[in-house]
């Protein structure tokens, strides 16, 4: 018999029933529909910052103060970076480095006229305005001749706040505290993370930062870019070699300083969707079984109450082959569908989800693809064993079946 | 009755169902039966005496405990099931009392169907299934759901499914068990139509005037033959 014949006659049949057949859906629908939705969203995450971190560019890392999370100086940062640390690294000659960026932080209010906005104060050098490349809206960035005069390029937030929207503020002049600073610039980032930070910042000159407003030298962080980003972690290997000869720390002991690269925290994100997804596809992989085992009961019951049809079609020439397709292929179609229900409703879930939380929505092809095959290979083992009951009925049983 | 082979021929057949406890009950006991091709045989009985099992018997669809099938004068005993199907599939047509259409599934699909499991071309389906039913009347309910006709129809269409792969011999159980007689006359009358035309038919029934239409009557009691009559 044609394969669509029989599939058209498997629809037949569920269709006897469907309140029923819907019910046994269900189990796949769950289930699949899960794996889709998880997989669908943990796309969209690695496809989001994955977009936010190349906006920074994958050809270099930063050093931070403290060790990370699992070493004994985890957190604590009694050993700050400082300007020293950078300059030794620059005068280190340590080969595949660029450009060493040291930046500076402080939080403090900003006032101008009457109004005043807390802001993230950065302090950064050419180097560092290379590296992170601030998009101007008005007025000109820092040069070598200002950056030892106090001068500001503000985010596009903190100037709204301060001079209100559409006023270009460059040549007004802000406090910090007492110190008194020239608006040369503003900035304005459209990346999600970054905007996040440097929109409602300010950037000034390190060595104001450090001898105006902190009155120390510490750093919030060392940034260092590389020529040849193949050899990324070749270089981060000797910087950290190189800071831990620097502090005499012991082989034994765990740095007071982190590395970390971009291209560390895309494999991390990358790690950690990927973890939850199959975790998330061992569940549901539970839901399927379960799912799976309600199909095979559906099944043997749907072979019992048509008995008398196979036996029917057993006095008009069907084979055992022929009783098997046909029931087989009714579990298949059953959670063929039901998997497509599932895919579908997983996509609109992750869709939802994604459109909430505000990242771009990425469809998972490959689970798509496993989705159904599952769903397929689902029928199949959970129908065999009925549709060999069905196929192996006597002509007669079935006949005299009441 | 002209050809030295008989179609189909019983030598001495007994039936025996287990009914556990080492237990049998026995439904027939030594039939002898031959049936010739054209012929039309009605085999009568009252109810529980054998018919059915006689029919399954002659039908590939049982097979005997003790004794011989011969079909088309080849012991068919050591036939597998698939070569059992192919047989009913090719050779048998069959027209039960009840369930004899497929549920919720078009007049003509279900006349069809042998021909999908006969691998008859599909191009050929169509004309098959339109001409079978023009012979029984019917080839105006052909895109009607089973279920959606009368039992009179039922039997109709069940009747030109059991012509559609040109059986050799047409076995009916009780066709008429569930109509009124003017139906089962007519159900008789498409039959008899049938054997005009060279058919070989075997009518179930314990009715009398149903058995008046063949031309020769076997009367089974007790799994035994008791009279073998033709006209
Ligand atoms: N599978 C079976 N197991 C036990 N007894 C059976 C079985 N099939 C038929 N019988 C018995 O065999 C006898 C003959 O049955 P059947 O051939 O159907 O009679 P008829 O068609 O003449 O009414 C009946 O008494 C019936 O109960
Ligand atoms: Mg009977």
């Amino acid at each position: 018999m044609e394969y669509q014949e029989i599939i058209k006659s498997a629809i037949i049949s569920l269709r006897r029933n469907i309140m029923r057949t819907g019910l046994t859906m269900l189990g796949i629908i769950i289930g699949i529909g899960s794996v889709i939705m998880i997989a669908s969203i943990g796309q969209s995450a690695i496809a989001f910052v994955t977009n936010e971190l190349s906006s920074f560019g994958t050809n270099y890392f930063q050093i931070i103060p403290g060790g990370d999370l699992f070493s004994a100086a985890g957190g604590a940062s009694q050993d700050p970076l400082t300007l020293e640390d950078a300059e030794a690294i620059e005068d280190a000659d340590i080969s595949n480095i660029e450009s060493v960026a040291p930046i500076g932080y402080a939080s403090r209010f900003i006032s101008a006229n009457e109004e005043q906005v807390s802001v993230f104060v950065y302090g950064i050098t050419q180097a560092g305005q290379n590296m992170l490349k601030p998009e101007l809206v008005y007025g000109e960035l820092l040069t070598d001749a200002n950056s030892t005069d106090r001068v500001m390029i503000l985010g596009i937030d903190s100037s709204e706040e301060l001079f209100g929207e559409g006023i270009n503020p460059v040549g007004e002049s802000v406090r910090i505290g007492d110190a008194r600073f020239k608006v040369i610039g503003v900035t304005k980032s459209d990346s999600a993370l970054m905007g996040r930070f440097f929109n409602s910042a300010a950037i000034i000159p390190l060595e104001v930062l450090s001898d105006d407003i902190r009155g120390d030298e510490e750093l919030a962080e060392i940034d260092i870019s590389v020529e040849d980003t193949n050899y990324l972690n070749q270089t981060m290997q000797d910087v950290e070699f190189f800071m831990r000869e620097r502090r005499n720390i012991d082989d034994d002991e765990d740095s007071n300083f982190t590395l970390t690269s971009f291209q560390e925290s895309l494999d991390t994100v990358n790690t950690i969707t990927g973890l939850l997804t199959t975790l998330i596809a061992g569940i549901s992989s539970i839901s399927l079984i379960v799912g799976g085992v309600g199909v095979m009961n559906i099944m043997l019951v749907s072979v019992t109450e048509r008995t008398k049809e196979i036996g029917l079609l057993k006095s008009i020439g069907a084979k055992e082959s022929d009783i098997l397709t046909q029931f087989l292929i009714e579990a298949v179609v059953m959670t063929v569908i039901g998997g497509i229900i599932g895919i579908i409703l997983g996509i609109l879930g992750a869709y939802g989800v994604s459109a909430v939380v505000g990242i771009p929505f990425v469809l998972s092809l490959p689970w798509i693809i496993i989705a159904v095959v599952a769903s397929t290979l689902i029928g199949i083992v959970f129908g065999l064993y009925p549709a060999r009951r069905a196929a192996a009925l006597s002509p007669i049983d079935a006949l005299r079946y009441e | 009755m002209t050809s030295k082979t008989p179609l189909i021929e019983l030598q001495d057949v007994t039936k025996k169902y287990p009914l556990g406890d080492g237990e049998f009950y026995q439904s027939l006991y030594g039939i002898s039966l031959k049936i010739y091709e054209g012929e039309f045989v009605a085999v009568m009985g009252p109810s529980g005496s054998g018919k059915s099992t006689t029919m399954h018997i002659l039908g590939a669809l049982d097979t005997p405990t003790t004794g011989k099938f011969l079909f088309k004068g080849k012991d068919i005993s050591s036939y597998s099931d698939d070569e059992l199907a192919e047989i009913r599939n090719q050779e048998i047509g069959f027209v039960f009392q009840s369930f004899n259409l497929l549920p919720r599934t078009t007049v003509f699909k279900n006349v069809e169907r042998p021909m999908m499991y006969g691998k008859v071309p599909s191009e050929e389906r169509e004309k098959r299934v339109m001409e079978a039913l023009r012979l029984v009347g019917i080839e105006d309910k052909a895109q009607n759901l089973s279920n959606h006709i009368s039992g009179g129809q039922i039997q109709r269409v069940a009747i030109a499914r059991a012509i559609i792969m040109n059986p050799s011999i047409i076995l009916a159980d009780e066709p008429t068990g569930n109509l009124d007689s003017k139906t089962a006359h007519e159900i008789m009358g498409y039959l008899q139509d049938l054997n005009n035309k060279g058919r070989t038919i075997v009518v179930i029934t314990h009715e009398e005037d149903i058995a008046n239409f063949a031309k020769r009557k076997v009367r089974i009691v007790d799994g035994k033959i008791v009279s073998d009559t033709s006209t």
